[in-house]
């Protein structure tokens, strides 16, 4: 008799099973596939734009010579064939940064290497020919050129020498662009590899470190990086202490009764409360409630224009301690259940009261999972947006809420938030087309940073969980 | 020996500070537990102006709201619920645990990208992209649960030499490949049967034989996004409580002669039935709450219209673009918060429910464990 093997057999019950576990197989991959074709598409938009682009010069069949960078094709909406989307700058003298052009029109196509591109304050991005430097009366040509541009960038704006920059555009008109406005000048095409990828490192950095610019399409998002960790730290400040006390009520102090459970399943669900639901609340108790009051007690003479009584960083972080406090109760509780009775026992039966035993024994072993807690909490609140456009985020908040001014830490001041600044910039801005890789750009940081912590928070769980294992 | 004593003078001093924290720590967990019961007797005191005006405005202002929350809710529902708990079922039974613990993790993390990023990228990404491609994305639809069945056809057919390569276990992972290679197949096709049959223009033909119009940002997209969203919570859910069906009453059946898929049938989706119904729920309670998606996904157009194609403006959307602006003590403002209220209260009650169908099957799960 032949023998059957078990993976044969295996295989036998596999198939009959039909076709309904392939379905089922294709609903994991396809969601996968969804996972990972949203990462990819941030991360590659997202970090691309970094890249110094390759300037183009193209002659239309018109005659026509447009300079740019050429950004993405799409169909021509009546007859055949594709229509390119050019990057021009100059919006001074063209009127707008944009240009379509119809690929089949396209008679020339090259990328000299002179050609540059210069971000300048007033009027956003230049892209043409450096044709000469006016510097205390002398004309410099060629390389002296770049090295006295390259020179003066080093400077702050303020310190510069009273220099011009003659620039060529496309079609041949000149301009005189003073050494002061400009904040980034280069010539992609000249650039080796390391180069670029020096340039890449050094963009990525303004991006992180510098305000924005040019309504929101340049620069970098420095201020809603710092809006948003401040608020979130204020609020782990709030939360932790008052999740961490209602936790040890609930699970330490409180009789278990019937109505312990209930608060229980009550403070779960809470979690699964709509985020806007607690803005309504901020908005409602704490910026036109507490807010108010405070403001006719004490900041009267201001009023009617509101000091506490509108939106800000405090009744932001405090209306996301309320939004987390439920994801924080829940993880101590978690934590403290799974400490042995015995532990508290025995800390009981050798003398110990109640609050020696909490301080001693239980709450050094449950502090793992409050840190999950709170770690989990961080995470929800640094992607949440919702609530905050209700009580207190700002599109562009001209003061930091932390400086050198008493009482250095403005909790009534409106701040900036990676995520709203996300929303704000890609639906509400002037000019989106070019806003779009910066919106790319932040997306994938604020995925980047919610990602890290929520990994934190899982490893600590997982190696939580394997140390009471070996200690079980 | 007697163990050491601490001085008596300080046992009075050890238990006035127990007295005390105790008694700080009460105040502090039922301070919080009031705090939070504080948002209901809010939202329930500031919509109390409402009942003096007569409930005839508040139904005509807020009905358009009430059928967009819906509609993007079902929209996310017919979406997530499918693939969420083909999901649960291929990898609570038929994966490999080695995958399965890898999988697990990813597929929760996908809950945790914020709301802003996957609005962002369904209302500027998906949406111009769908409106250029309906006719593709409509078929994608059909041809990706073909593909699969495809697979699963050619697996069966494949020379039994090739399939301990790509094992069934694993088929979570190798068809993630085969699913994109058919994407392509599918974007190439699309076009041909628009041509061939629907005179070249998907959009032209709903509007000239069904009048249907078509409008950016609809509940399409709105269904997919949040569907996207939703789908790692409703996975997670009914994945542990079909995992934790008692593994005696699946190999009964299957020794009774019934196949895995059988036993899954009859067995598992029974026993388990309340988890996968509790699961659904929670994702339910979060599509009708979700803020950013639908406000960035969806055209913010209060309709009364069950089109797909048409935009919709939901009790949350409503609240985040109005409330900001509303005078405080005015009509509009009791009327977002009664918005808001309804959502508190639905949201409440829907979990609650789960909560309680969980904690039954819990207790079932446990009795079955122990007659084992």
């Amino acid at each position: 008799m032949k023998r059957r093997s078990p993976h044969t057999i295996r295989e036998a019950t596999w198939l009959r099973d039909g076709l309904w576990p392939w379905l089922c197989a294709a609903c994991v991959a396809l969601s996968l596939l969804m996972l990972a074709a949203l990462l990819t598409l941030l991360v590659t938009r997202g970090l691309s734009h970094f890249w110094p682009a390759t300037l183009e010069e193209v002659t239309l069949g018109s005659g026509d010579i447009i300079i740019g960078q050429s950004v993405r094709e799409a169909p021509l909406p009546q007859n055949a064939g594709l229509e390119r989307l050019y990057f021009t700058g100059n919006r001074e003298i063209t009127g707008a940064n944009w240009r379509w052009v119809s690929v089949d029109d396209i008679t020339q196509q090259s990328t000299p290497n002179d050609l540059i591109r210069l971000e300048r304050t007033p009027w956003g991005d230049f892209i043409g020919r450096l044709i000469a430097v006016e510097s205390e009366g002398q004309q410099l040509t060629g390389q002296e050129a770049w090295d006295h541009v390259k020179n003066a960038l080093t400077m702050p704006p303020s310190q510069r020498a009273n220099s011009e920059l003659l620039l060529a555009t496309a079609d041949g008109q000149t301009l005189r662009q003073p050494v002061s406005g400009i904040s980034h000048f280069q010539a992609p095409n000249a650039m080796s590899w390391g180069q670029k990828t020096y340039v890449w490192g050094q963009n990525v950095w303004r991006f992180l470190s510098q305000g924005p610019r040019a309504a929101n399409t340049g620069g970098g998002v420095w201020p809603a990086i710092f809006g948003t960790v401040l608020m979130v730290i204020l609020m782990s400040v709030m939360v932790t202490p008052f999740g961490v006390l209602a936790a040890i009520y609930l699970n330490e102090i409180a009789h278990q009764n019937r109505l312990t459970r209930l608060v229980r399943i009550g403070v779960r669900n809470l979690a699964g409360v709509p985020s806007i639901v607690y803005g309504v609340f901020g908005l409602g108790v704490f910026v036109y409630g507490i807010g108010g009051s405070i403001d006719t007690w004490f900041f009267s003479d201001e009023l009617p224009s509101p000091t506490f009584g509108t939106g800000g960083l405090l009744w932001a972080s405090l209306t996301l301690a309320l939004l987390t406090l439920p994801v924080v109760i829940v993880a101590t509780e978690e934590g403290l259940a799974r400490i042995p009775d015995a532990q508290r026992e025995g800390a009981v039966a050798l003398g110990a009261t109640r609050l020696e035993m909490l301080t001693r024994v239980v709450l050094p072993m449950a502090t793992p999972a409050m840190l999950t807690g709170v770690i989990l909490a961080v995470a929800r609140a640094a992607g949440e947006v919702a609530p905050l456009m209700l009580v207190g985020v700002a599109k562009l908040a001209p003061q930091v809420p932390l400086d050198g001014e008493f009482p250095y830490l403005h909790l009534e001041r409106k701040f900036m938030h990676l995520g709203y600044h996300l929303f704000d910039t890609a639906f509400h801005g002037e000019d989106v087309q070019a806003a779009i890789p910066l919106v790319y750009a932040t997306a994938l940081l604020l995925v980047l940073i919610v990602l890290a912590l929520n990994l934190t928070a899982i490893f600590l769980r997982h190696h939580l969980r394997r140390q009471r294992g070996n200690e079980c | 020996m007697t163990p050491p004593r601490l001085p008596l003078s300080r046992q009075p001093l050890r238990q006035l500070q127990d007295r005390i924290a105790t008694g700080l720590i009460t105040a502090g967990g039922i301070g919080v537990l009031m705090a939070i019961l504080a948002i209901g007797v809010f939202l329930l005191w500031e919509t109390l102006p409402l009942l003096a005006l007569g409930d005839t405005l508040a139904v005509s202002r807020l009905a358009p709201l009430a059928w967009g929350t819906l509609k993007a809710a079902i929209a996310a529902m017919l979406f997530a619920t499918p693939i969420a708990l083909g999901a649960a079922i291929y990898s609570a039974l038929f994966m490999s645990a080695r995958l399965r613990s890898r999988i697990k993790p990813t597929l929760e993390l996908m809950e945790a990208i914020p709301g802003v990023v996957v609005g962002f990228i369904a209302g500027l990404v998906l949406a111009p992209w769908i409106e250029q491609h309906l006719a593709s994305a409509l078929l994608l639809i059909v041809w990706l649960p073909f593909s699969a069945i495809l697979a699963g056809a050619l697996w069966h057919i494949a020379a039994s030499r090739l399939r301990p390569r790509l094992p069934h276990t694993w088929a979570g992972l190798w068809l993630i490949p085969w699913l994109a290679c058919m994407v392509v197949v599918a974007l190439w096709l699309a076009p041909v049967i628009e041509q061939q049959w629907l005179g070249g223009d998907l959009r032209r033909f709903l509007d000239l034989h069904y009048g249907m119009d078509y409008v950016t940002r609809n509940t399409l997209i709105v269904g997919v996004a949040m569907g996207f969203a939703i789908i790692p919570s409703i996975y997670s859910l009914a994945d542990d409580a079909l995992a934790d069906v008692p593994p005696a009453l699946m190999e009964g059946a299957q020794a009774l002669g019934a196949s895995r898929w059988q036993a899954l049938w009859k067995v598992a989706l029974p026993t388990a039935g309340p988890g996968i119904f509790s699961a659904v729920m929670i994702g339910a309670g979060r599509a009708v709450g979700e803020t950013m998606i639908v406000l960035m996904a969806s055209s913010n157009t209060a309709l009364f219209s069950a089109s797909p194609f048409e935009g919709l403006r939901s009790f949350s959307a409503a609240i985040a673009i109005e409330l900001p602006e509303a005078s405080p003590g005015g009509l509009t403002y009791h009327l977002l918060i009664l918005a808001a209220l309804v959502l508190f209260i639905f949201t409440f009650l829907v979990n609650t429910l789960a909560e309680v169908v969980r904690h039954r099957l819990r207790r079932r799960y446990h009795r079955l464990g122990v007659r084992q």
